[in-house]
């Protein structure tokens, strides 16, 4: 598969007073590729996913988008590019409700000129999303605060999608679910991949790395390891990178 | 999910019925509660005393919390993103005090002594947005600071009040509206505007929304694309805006400019926490804000119906405001 990559990092570095982050990674994601980014504590996979979502800028290296570069300086910048990240702690609003999560900093007017907000609309269309992604919420006017991790999740995603993301990234998307929202969330992401939306997904859980993706990324202090094709591999060989490194 | 009544979730010993915690859990639970403690303040005042309940006296009280009223409106906004400023009352004074100044000249224009004074408040609130956001201090330390050096600046500049006699501009603050039998005061349709005008903005738009979101999650607002600075000085500069209109009022109200005057800050503040809206940011709506303003102003007026003196009137409000946050901490456990 020779498709122009959706995103390249070339040589791309981050130092923190003098702590290297991140040291000379280059990858290359193609279109609709599910790719695994592994590592242990500290090994620099929430600094790539940073630099790549807008929330930090490289010290040195270059991001490519399209096969061509950028400079992100604010996570708006990545989203105009349909980059969308979805961290840990999600960044959902509690006070609001579903819809309103879904459609934030997306939202539908009835008047643009003073921003009057179409609701009624907005529901609708929640509505027909979640559907659409095979995401069950008691109503998409319950408020964030009283969902279940999964359902906050399945918000998170719904949100993305709504948003038109081509690249979506999902840091540790399972390490608060249980059993049967851990297969509802790998499910939603075969979904979003069947649509041609490429993902990055950083987990610790190898059975769930190896269940959907494509191909495996390793760091290890700062530096990548391993890239491999993720039926070429096994987990013994990609935990053995994340303890040793490279050989 | 499985259909549990909420009250089984509940980590209290005692079970309330069912439609209670319906209501308690409502977001805006607390301006029924409100609601339910202003009647029952005005039943007990009107048993009481026989000079309560009557028309006129409504629109004392109404004139008494206009002041408040107003700047608590915008303040209202600013709180719910989780913001605070303690320089509401300097900036009162210090608006209300440059219109006036104004305005002891005749030939001066009142639209002039607005613009001035509208002009110096959205100034200082801008300011405060700014040493907020992009400076990064704690909104505490620097509406104190600001409130130290607009105080200082407006007794620097004038140590005595300025006496206003422009009718026009003294119908601001004592002028009437006549509808039928009623004579309402200016300031009262002034702040009922200001609240309804907020009231829309929160319920209807997506500035509206945005201050909610800020309030409870200002980094995921910022992930989503949100230019949550920008927010936060623009609800900053309201709230010196609100503040400075409520100081031409007051102005208008007195028939001067005191620059001396005590600071309002904790009196507009206290309103708004007793309406319901957390210092932590995110939840309130403006009706809690009107109800809190209110039963303010009908207990202060009450009680001087009944002679109760100034210092236990103090007393009282304070522990209304007291009760009234404690009961609210003690909901977040149903």
């Amino acid at each position: 598969m020779e498709a122009l990559p959706v995103v390249e990092t070339k040589s791309l570095s981050r130092y923190f007073k003098g702590v290297v982050a991140l040291n000379d990674v280059s990858v290359s994601i193609s279109a609709g590729e599910v790719v695994g980014l592994v590592g242990d504590n500290g090994a620099g996979k929430s600094t790539l996913v940073k630099i790549l979502s807008g929330d930090l800028e490289p010290s040195a290296g270059q991001v490519l988008i399209d096969g061509e570069e950028v400079h992100f300086r604010h996570p708006r910048d990545a989203k105009k590019r349909q980059i969308e990240t979805i961290y840990q702690d999600l960044a959902l609003c509690e006070n609001l409700d579903i819809m309103e999560n879904v459609f934030l900093g997306h939202e539908s007017y009835r008047n643009p000129l003073l921003r009057l907000l179409d609701r009624r609309r907005m529901y609708r269309e929640t509505s027909q999303l979640l559907e659409e992604l095979a995401i069950r919420v008691p109503s998409t006017r319950e408020l964030v605060m009283n969902l279940s991790g999964g359902q906050r999740q399945a918000t998170a995603l719904a949100r993305v999608a709504k948003a038109g993301a081509r690249l979506i990234i999902l840091d540790e998307p399972t390490a608060a679910l249980g059993v049967n929202e851990t297969r509802n969330l790998l499910d939603l992401v075969m979904r979003f991949k069947a649509q041609g939306r490429t993902i990055i997904i950083i987990s610790h859980e190898m059975r769930d790395v190896f269940e959907v993706t494509d191909r495996i990324i390793v760091l290890k202090r700062g530096e990548l390891v391993a890239d491999k094709l993720t039926f070429e591999t096994d987990p013994d060989e990609i935990v053995r990178y994340i303890i040793r490194g490279r050989d | 999910m499985t259909a549990q009544s909420p009250a089984d979730a509940s980590g209290l010993a005692v079970r309330l019925p069912a439609p209670l915690v319906t209501l308690l859990r409502r977001r805006d639970s607390n301006v029924f509660f409100l609601l339910f403690v202003l009647v029952a303040a005005i039943v007990f005042f009107t048993i009481q005393s026989p000079y309560f309940f009557d028309d006129r006296n409504a629109f004392n009280i109404g004139r008494a919390v206009s002041i408040t009223g107003i700047a608590a409106a915008f303040a209202t906004l600013l709180m719910i993103s989780g913001g605070l400023d303690l320089s509401i009352g300097a900036i009162m004074n210090a608006s209300g005090l440059a219109a006036a100044v104004i305005m002891v000249d005749p030939e001066n224009s009142i639209i002039v002594a607005f613009a001035v004074a509208l002009g110096i408040s959205t100034f200082i609130g801008f300011s405060n947005g700014i040493i907020v956001t992009k400076i990064g201090v704690n909104p505490i330390i620097a509406t104190i600071g600001m409130q130290f050096v607009v105080r200082g600046m407006t007794l620097a500049t004038r140590s005595g009040s300025a006496l206003v006699r422009d009718r026009t501009f003294l119908e601001i603050g004592q002028g009437e509206l006549v509808i039928g039998t009623l004579e309402i005061p200016v300031p009262v349709i002034l702040m009922l505007t200001t609240m309804l005008l907020c009231y829309l903005v929160l319920r209807f738009t997506q500035f509206g929304k945005y201050i909610y979101a800020i309030g409870d999650n200002a980094s995921a607002c910022r992930r989503a694309g949100i230019n949550v600075a920008g927010m936060r000085i623009a609800l900053y500069t309201l709230s010196g805006l609100g503040a400075g209109f409520a100081g031409i009022v007051l102005a208008g109200l007195t028939g001067a400019g005191i620059p001396y005057a005590a600071g309002s800050e904790l009196s507009v503040i206290s309103a708004v926490i007793l309406g319901g809206v957390s210092l932590s940011g995110g939840v309130g709506v403006i009706q809690g804000t009107l109800l809190g303003v209110l039963l303010v102003g009908v207990l202060k007026n009450g009680m001087t119906l009944l002679n109760i003196n100034a210092n236990w009137q103090m007393v009282v409000e304070g522990s209304v405001l007291m009760i009234a946050v404690s009961l609210d901490q003690l909901k977040q456990r149903i």
